[in-house]
């Protein structure tokens, strides 16, 4: 039975190669746009994208893959402090990170 | 400096190539990331928040010119520019690859250096006093002995996986510049009444979310026999230290479960087992080791030297800098330089890519091409000649490292916190930055005089917050970041734990609290005090009474 959960969620995960933080799309695929993750807000919902997660980390694409809490406003965003720091970047360096660009490095390395 | 021979050179590079192996491995899939996690952690390779992160180590904190340059090249070619100097006295880079790893250790390899032990549950990188062999209140230099800790403890296959990481530092002076009783071991070099060298060992010393003070089982061990009691207290340690709870893990649980007294006794008894089977090595290897760092040969000259005097008349800032950024030297007309890494607007530590090779192109020209790391984020030119001090000043204030601030208050340590650390609960480096804009002005912060203060992003207290004048730690409440304030700790020779205040504040709210309690001093002190002293004399009473004041 899936677990519960406490409103919607989407996975965030470190790139194996290069460490780059990444979310998952709605076809399984990782992207640095956090705008493009896929959201699901029922527990079932929840447990097909860790599912498909834990296959991208089988294929050693991804590390530490994780469902955390989603804001769904005009776009998804993680609800947590530590989690929209890795969706944004060091506040510290607004010139470095994926605040610079959506697409920050190559969208085309995107696994799939 | 001291230089790898051939066994330091093949260990070295037998350890590159077994690590470029496994990264091809993990990447093929052969190794799974449970396998591989400690693997890269023994590497000193970590997943940070953003991307990973690799420490290298500098050796007691000691690097020449030619290494600098390659930290800078690496920090250019292989991450974003820029590298962060932490309180081990190494640096760190925030944007490695993973799968360009190997060729960064291979470069450092070049360079004689590596990144193993800055991770895992092994002896670290030893630490000790950024003036060692340079400064007038000096014993002896504590340098070669901390390579003999270095040599001794690489790869040691009894101490690789202890219950947790152990941390050791080393001071040869009688000001405690290395903090030595918050560490793990600490170790100060003596003269005994026949002029004999020789150590006081204090064990049991921490910080994390149990800080403790190290205490001391032994006033005098003949240097002679430094390895076997080591590794005679760190056979108790690996025997006895609990490997159930991560928390208590560390020594000292074990040394407060036991009591000191206890631990030492049981070293002893171990120690005297062991100190025949040739783990203290020969006088001539002792003598090889110390030879690579004879004080370079500089001429004495005079302290008064009119030309910096007369610069000093002329401006503030230098005169601010001659007075906070040096340190006297033990050859007279000499001073060993501090370089703030805390400009204002900065990052605490961090030091981009051409700042490294400016700094790198000093040490040629004024330092003897030797640069160290302080374990309070700085960097410093030993052995420089007194009279070189406007000419240096002007070239660092060109490149934005000419602030004057080291021992004033800006002057902090302040751990990387949620912009880059996975474990972190708080940002720390805003908090910093706010508080250095607040004290922005050299003539204040001069006034205010000496005062250590010190930011930790979460428990674990990288930032020192137990041992800061003014420690602030960030929490996590309820989903907010919270700020709490504790005076009155100490890193030095008089270490002292650092009492929480009360209540902690938002991130505005925190940089108020900073500023009451220095009201406080400054409107309290008598003539010639500074804030420690004063906060000792008051007790926390009047700073509460300030920063709770219900207005």
């Amino acid at each position: 039975m899936a677990k519960k959960i406490k409103g919607p969620q989407l996975i965030i995960a470190n790139r194996l190669d290069d460490g780059r933080v990444v979310f998952m799309t709605e076809n399984g695929n990782w992207t640095p746009d956090v705008a493009r993750a896929a959201v699901a807000d029922t527990p079932e919902g929840v447990e097909a994208l860790e599912v498909q997660a834990s296959t991208s980390e089988k294929s050693n694409l991804v590390v530490d893959t994780q469902a955390v809490p989603a804001e769904t406003g005009d776009a998804a965003f993680p609800a947590h402090m530590k989690q929209a720091m890795q969706a944004k970047g060091p506040s510290v360096r607004p010139d470095l990170g994926y605040q610079v660009s959506k697409t920050w490095e190559t969208d085309a390395q995107e696994g799939n | 400096m001291y230089a790898y021979d051939t066994f330091d050179r093949n260990i070295i590079d037998a350890r590159v190539a077994e690590f470029r192996d496994q990264v091809e491995r993990r990447m093929k899939g052969e190794l799974t990331e449970e396998e591989f996690r400690p693997l890269r952690l023994m590497n000193g390779l970590y997943l940070q928040l953003h991307a990973y992160m690799l420490r290298v180590a500098v050796p007691y904190g000691t690097m020449s010119s030619k290494q600098m340059h390659r930290l800078a090249d690496i920090a250019t070619k292989y991450d974003k520019g820029y590298g962060h100097f932490t309180t081990r006295q190494n640096i760190q880079y925030n944007w490695p690859k993973l799968v360009e790893t190997p060729d960064i250790l291979t470069e450092l390899a070049d360079v004689e250096m590596h990144a193993h032990q800055t991770s895992g549950n092994c002896i670290r990188n030893t630490t000790t006093d950024q003036f060692a062999g340079a400064t007038r209140d000096e014993v002896e230099d504590p340098r070669p002995y901390a390579e003999l800790i270095r040599q001794w403890s690489t790869f040691h296959p009894e101490f690789s996986f202890l219950p947790r990481k152990f941390k050791i530092a080393i001071t040869g002076a009688g000001q405690d510049r290395a903090a030595v009783k918050w560490h793990d071991i600490g170790l100060i070099l003596r003269k005994n009444t026949e002029g004999e060298i020789g150590f006081e060992v204090i064990v049991g010393g921490g910080m994390g979310r149990t800080p403790v003070i190290g205490k001391t089982i032994r006033e005098f061990l003949p240097e002679a026999d430094l390895l076997s009691y080591l590794e005679a207290i760190l056979r108790v340690y690996n025997e006895q230290g609990r490997r159930d709870n991560k928390y208590k893990a560390r020594i000292k649980i074990l040394v407060d479960a036991l009591g000191a007294e206890e631990y030492g006794r049981l070293t002893e008894a171990e120690w005297h087992k062991i100190k025949d089977q040739h783990i203290d090595v020969p006088e001539e290897e002792v003598a090889r080791i110390k030879a690579f760092f004879t004080p370079p040969p500089l001429p004495v000259l005079s302290d008064d030297v009119e030309e910096v005097d007369t610069f000093a008349r002329e401006n503030f800032i230098f005169k601010s800098w001659l007075e906070n950024n040096t340190n006297p030297h033990k050859v007279l007309g000499h001073v060993n330089v501090t370089i703030s890494l805390k400009p204002h607007d900065g990052i605490p530590g961090d030091a981009t890519d051409a700042q490294m090779h400016f700094v790198a192109d000093l040490a040629e020209k004024y330092s003897q091409s030797e640069i160290r790391v302080s374990h309070e984020q700085n960097l410093i030119l030993p052995h420089v000649a007194k009279k070189d001090l406007p000419e240096i000043w002007k070239a660092l204030d060109a490149n934005g490292l000419g602030s004057a601030n080291v021992g004033l208050l800006t002057d902090m340590i302040v751990c990387p916190g949620m912009d880059y650390c996975a474990l972190a609960n708080a940002r720390s480096i805003p908090i910093g930055q706010a508080i250095a804009d607040r004290f922005d002005d050299i003539r204040r912060l001069q006034d205010i005089g000496p005062l250590k203060l010190k930011i930790s992003g979460c428990i674990n207290s990288c930032g020192h917050h137990h041992a800061g004048h003014i420690g602030i730690l960030g929490v996590d409440r309820r989903g907010e970041e919270n700020y709490q304030i504790s005076l009155g700790g100490s890193g030095a020779e008089d270490a002292t734990k650092a009492a929480l205040l009360g209540p902690g504040f938002d991130e505005h709210g925190i940089v108020d609290a900073v500023e009451k309690v220095v009201a406080v001093y400054l409107g309290e002190r008598e003539e010639g005090e500074e804030f420690l002293a004063t906060y000792r004399r008051l007790g926390p009473t009047p700073f509460k009474e300030a920063v709770y004041d219900a207005d």
